[in-house]
């Protein structure tokens, strides 16, 4: 409840222009964003792919594959989605204790781009 | 000496001596304290008790940091700007989760429904967070070593001490998330 009333489109003031992720989060909601979940040495394997499963309601397999990759690769995206539903689940993570970040998901070394061919997308994060 | 959690009829259940009951509950207590919002002179209560915290900034202790990561990985500010909408209610929770495991330490057998159980995994898991912060545990090598110490007539300080406790925590977690597990698959 807190979340939807924290995180509503409103919150976000116009009054930066110039900066791109502000007007990209009002203007397009579709833009792609991923949730990552990063590797630690504390977080048990089984508790990790616990976590998937329940939250998320992947498959056994599928939790395994994606928490296998955050533990040899040191990272990997677990849900995409709009900003709001991935800073949603990221709570939910950090809640649960694992490390979880969100970015853009045509941004940041290894997030795989997706194919987000709306108009007005081409533009970097930096410019 | 304490059971391993198991999955069966009546659901998820463990037995704890009172001696572990008690580092639990103390453990518990800690985390929970660290966790604790601090209340400000002068906060709009009106946010606080829809959870925003404008006030709100980075944790300094390196294990309040890694309970409360930045959800942008390089970006302070967004990063902040997210903490002041989420951190309140993210402590809450942790909190909740805390306190409700606490709770089912006053009897020798742990009895637990599914949200119990998954209370009693968040709990464990920041217990284990904290204490691994504090045991310096960076990487899988370090972990490791820690694992290596199982003796309890060995604990002769603070740091093996500690070690001790966290293998107790990880052996906890690690046998009632696999009652988790079978539960999950069984509901299937």
């Amino acid at each position: 409840m807190t979340l939807s009333v924290a995180l509503g489109p409103d919150t976000q003031e116009g009054t930066r222009t110039g900066t791109e992720e502000a007007t990209d989060s009002l203007t397009a909601p579709d833009i792609p964003w991923n949730l990552v979940i990063w590797n630690d040495p504390v977080n048990l394997m089984s508790y990790v792919s616990y976590v998937f499963q329940s939250y998320f309601g992947y498959s056994e397999s599928k939790a395994n594959k994606l928490m296998m990759e955050v533990h040899k690769k040191g990272r990997s995206i677990v849900a995409h989605g709009s900003k709001e539903q991935v800073e949603r689940h990221a709570v939910a993570m950090h809640g649960f204790g694992l490390w979880a970040t969100v970015e853009k998901a045509s941004g940041g070394p290894g997030g795989n781009s997706g194919k987000s061919g709306g108009p007005g997308q081409g533009k970097g994060k930096r410019g | 000496m304490a059971k391993a959690f198991k999955y069966g009829l009546k659901g998820i259940t463990g037995y704890l001596e009172p001696a572990e009951r008690e580092l639990l509950r103390s453990l518990i207590d800690d985390v929970i304290s660290m966790l604790q919002p601090q209340e400000r002179d002068g906060q709009d209560p009106l946010a606080a008790l829809i959870g925003l915290d404008m006030d709100v900034a980075e944790p300094t202790d390196r294990a309040v940091r890694r309970l409360l990561p930045n959800v942008v990985k390089d970006d302070g500010a967004a990063s902040l700007e997210f903490r002041q909408l989420t951190e309140r209610s993210l402590r809450e929770t942790k909190i909740g989760a805390l306190r409700a495991a606490a709770l089912d330490l006053d009897k020798d057998e742990i009895v637990l429904t599914t949200e119990g159980a998954k209370h009693w995994s968040m709990a464990l898991n920041d217990v284990r967070l904290v204490l691994a912060e504090r045991l310096d545990i960076r990487d899988e090598e370090d972990a490791e070593h820690v694992h290596l110490m199982q003796d309890w007539s060995q604990a002769e300080d603070v740091e093996s001490y500690l070690a001790l406790v966290y293998n107790f925590a990880t052996w906890l977690q690690e046998s009632l998330v696999q009652a988790m597990l079978q539960s999950l698959e069984t509901r299937r």
